[in-house]
């Protein structure tokens, strides 16, 4: 018996025992920290609520921009062009212009408006009607609207169009509203940029989030960290359940932020559609891919992982072994 | 074993704990070291232990100069070293067994080689039948022969206590010196520090004194004759 206690200080465990039983104490402490965070319910509760809101909010941002992408290039393809005939064209050398302008193969469709129609259009749309009646002539020429095909409907292509089209004898004018577009598209980025800018921040509140949280966890733990220096634990084994315990906040985290995300889009969706029924537009609200939850995911296990190892390295480095 | 050399210690705020302190602890020794509150003994165990580095002079710990170790080795050098408190660092929300195998699970030892060794090192202590209980549930007894199971469980070659019978009754104090020295009897180097003089006079060990930093006798004592020599300053 006494004989167990003869010292044998060198070479108590082999490299392949300890190398054998590493995953195995991993998978035991990443469950224990795992335990130590159900211990404190509310806390826990209250930090994730926090994180999973912080993570939302940029997810969100990120929909709202890739929709807003989306309803963008519709426009963008839809795009058309007015063209306005010179007032001696009668309707018949209008109605001439197009079925010609029909065969265009930069053209998908091509409405007439005769001169007559676009008075009586405006009579009914404009609220003068009256005043209109006193008129001796029509001061309205005849219109085409022409929708150029998809691939023609693009900023570039359609000013080209454009001027081609204004080379017709009867057109007297041809009118492309692409400053509009451009606008969008410019504020599109914009937002873009802002969603990028508020992402970050979230982004470094949650690393500040969960490094305090660990940083409160590592002072109540401080007697133990002490006791535990003591008996020859090196940092790195005193840190790994608390590095654990950011891992596990970035999952939750990021559990919480995807299942709000997807509610809050299934919501919008169905609101959506009531919406755009109206608008008879064929547009529907799309959710993260597959790719972007994972995504969100390991982000917000990554930012649990920095905030705790920013935390661990700081603190516990810092706790000294006292004798009495 | 160990090994001081001219040690110095100044604590910050200019207070000098230990002056020119010089002595050697041979392997598989027991010595105590004494001396009043406040004369440095914590301190001297304290730099054995790597809890403070000295101003000047140099320690040998197994033949390791202490100023060449790094922090990241600090760990590794204290799982030689077997430490005892008087207020014996348990952790309160663990079992007796857990706080016993506390520095195995540290070291990494297998789950089937912990519990042998665990469930060893309390029948060495006569607490097997504790093992379930968490601290608070025992005496003060108790409890200091948790921590000093907990010391040797993984078989260190050097055992420090300090003030390990601090307020137990002298029946008690005896009973741990008593396993003290059946470690010794191991081969394991003891070194227990105590104000307790009463304690030391009923047995024959080396003995090393401090006053207020000095060390001023090492030698031999027996019973309230002292046999001393006197260490130059
Ligand atoms: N961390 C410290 N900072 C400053 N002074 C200290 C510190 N620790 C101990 N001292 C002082 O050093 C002296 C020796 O203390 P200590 O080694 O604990 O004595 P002992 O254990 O013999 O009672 C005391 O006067 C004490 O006040
Ligand atoms: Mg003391």
């Amino acid at each position: 018996m006494s004989n167990y206690f003869k010292p044998s200080p060198e070479n108590k465990v082999s490299t392949g025992q300890k190398l054998m039983s590493i995953p195995l104490r991993h998978l035991q402490q990443a469950i224990g920290s795992l335990g130590d965070l159900w211990r404190t319910p509310f806390t826990t509760f209250m930090t994730l609520l926090v994180l999973g809101i912080s993570l939302t909010l940029p997810a969100t941002l990120h929909l709202f921009v890739k929709n807003a992408n989306n309803v963008v290039s519709q426009w963008d393809s839809a795009s058309e062009i007015t063209l306005f005939l010179k007032l001696n064209i009668d309707d018949k050398a209008g109605q001439n212009l197009a079925s010609r302008l029909e065969l265009y193969p930069e053209i998908a469709a091509v409405t007439y408006i005769s001169a007559e129609q676009a008075l009586k259009d405006f009579k009914l749309h404009s609220g003068f009607g009256d005043a209109l009646t006193y008129l001796s002539e029509n001061p309205l020429p005849a219109t085409i609207l022409v929708t150029p095909t998809k691939r023609s409907g693009q900023a570039v292509a359609a000013k080209d169009l454009l001027l081609k089209l204004e080379k017709e004898r009867e057109v007297d004018q041809g009118k492309l509203d692409l400053e509009w577009l451009s606008r969008l598209e410019a504020m599109a980025k914009l937002i873009e940029d802002i969603v990028i800018a508020v992402a970050l921040l979230l982004c470094l509140s949650v690393i500040l989030i969960i490094g305090n949280t660990i940083r409160l966890a590592i002072l109540n733990q401080k007697d133990a960290i002490a006791v535990m220096k003591l008996v020859g634990a090196t940092d790195s084994f005193i840190q790994r359940p608390f590095m654990y315990a950011g891992a596990w906040y970035g999952i939750f985290g990021g559990i919480f932020a995807n299942i709000a995300i997807f509610t809050l889009a299934h919501y919008l969706s169905s609101a959506m559609t009531e919406l755009t029924a109206l608008y008879h537009s064929s547009f529907t609200l799309e959710t993260l891919s597959f790719t972007e939850t994972v995504g969100l995911m390991g982000s917000a296990i990554l930012l649990g992982l920095i905030g705790s190892y920013l935390s661990v390295r700081q603190h516990i480095r810092a706790i000294e072994p006292t004798a009495d | 074993m160990i090994r001081f050399n001219q040690v110095n210690k100044t604590y910050p705020g200019g207070f000098l704990a230990l002056k020119n302190v010089s002595f050697q602890i041979a392997p598989g020794e027991m010595a105590f070291l004494t001396g009043h509150s406040g004369a440095g003994k914590s301190t001297l165990l304290k730099l054995i232990s790597l809890m403070e580095k000295p101003s000047s002079g140099t320690i040998h710990i197994n033949n390791q100069n202490l100023d060449n170790v790094g922090y990241r080795q600090v760990p590794y050098m204290r799982r030689h070293i077997g430490m005892i408190f008087q207020n014996h660092n348990l952790l309160m929300d663990r079992t007796v067994f857990d706080n016993v195998a506390l520095p195995l699970i540290i070291e990494g030892y297998s789950q089937k080689e912990i519990r042998r060794r665990v469930e060893a090192a309390l029948e060495k202590i006569q607490l097997s039948d504790k093992q379930k209980c968490f601290p608070y549930m025992l005496s003060g007894g108790e409890q200091q022969r948790v921590g000093i199971a907990r010391a040797i469980v993984n078989k260190p070659p050097i055992l420090l206590a300090d003030e390990p019978t601090g307020n137990l009754d002298p029946k008690l104090s005896l009973d741990i010196i008593k396993l003290f020295e059946e470690f010794n009897a191991a081969g394991v180097s003891v070194l227990i520090a105590t104000h307790d003089l009463g304690l030391i006079a009923r047995m024959r060990y080396r003995t090393l004194t401090l006053k207020s930093g000095n060390m001023i006798t090492d030698g031999i004592v027996d019973g309230l004759h002292s046999q001393t020599e006197v260490v130059s300053e």
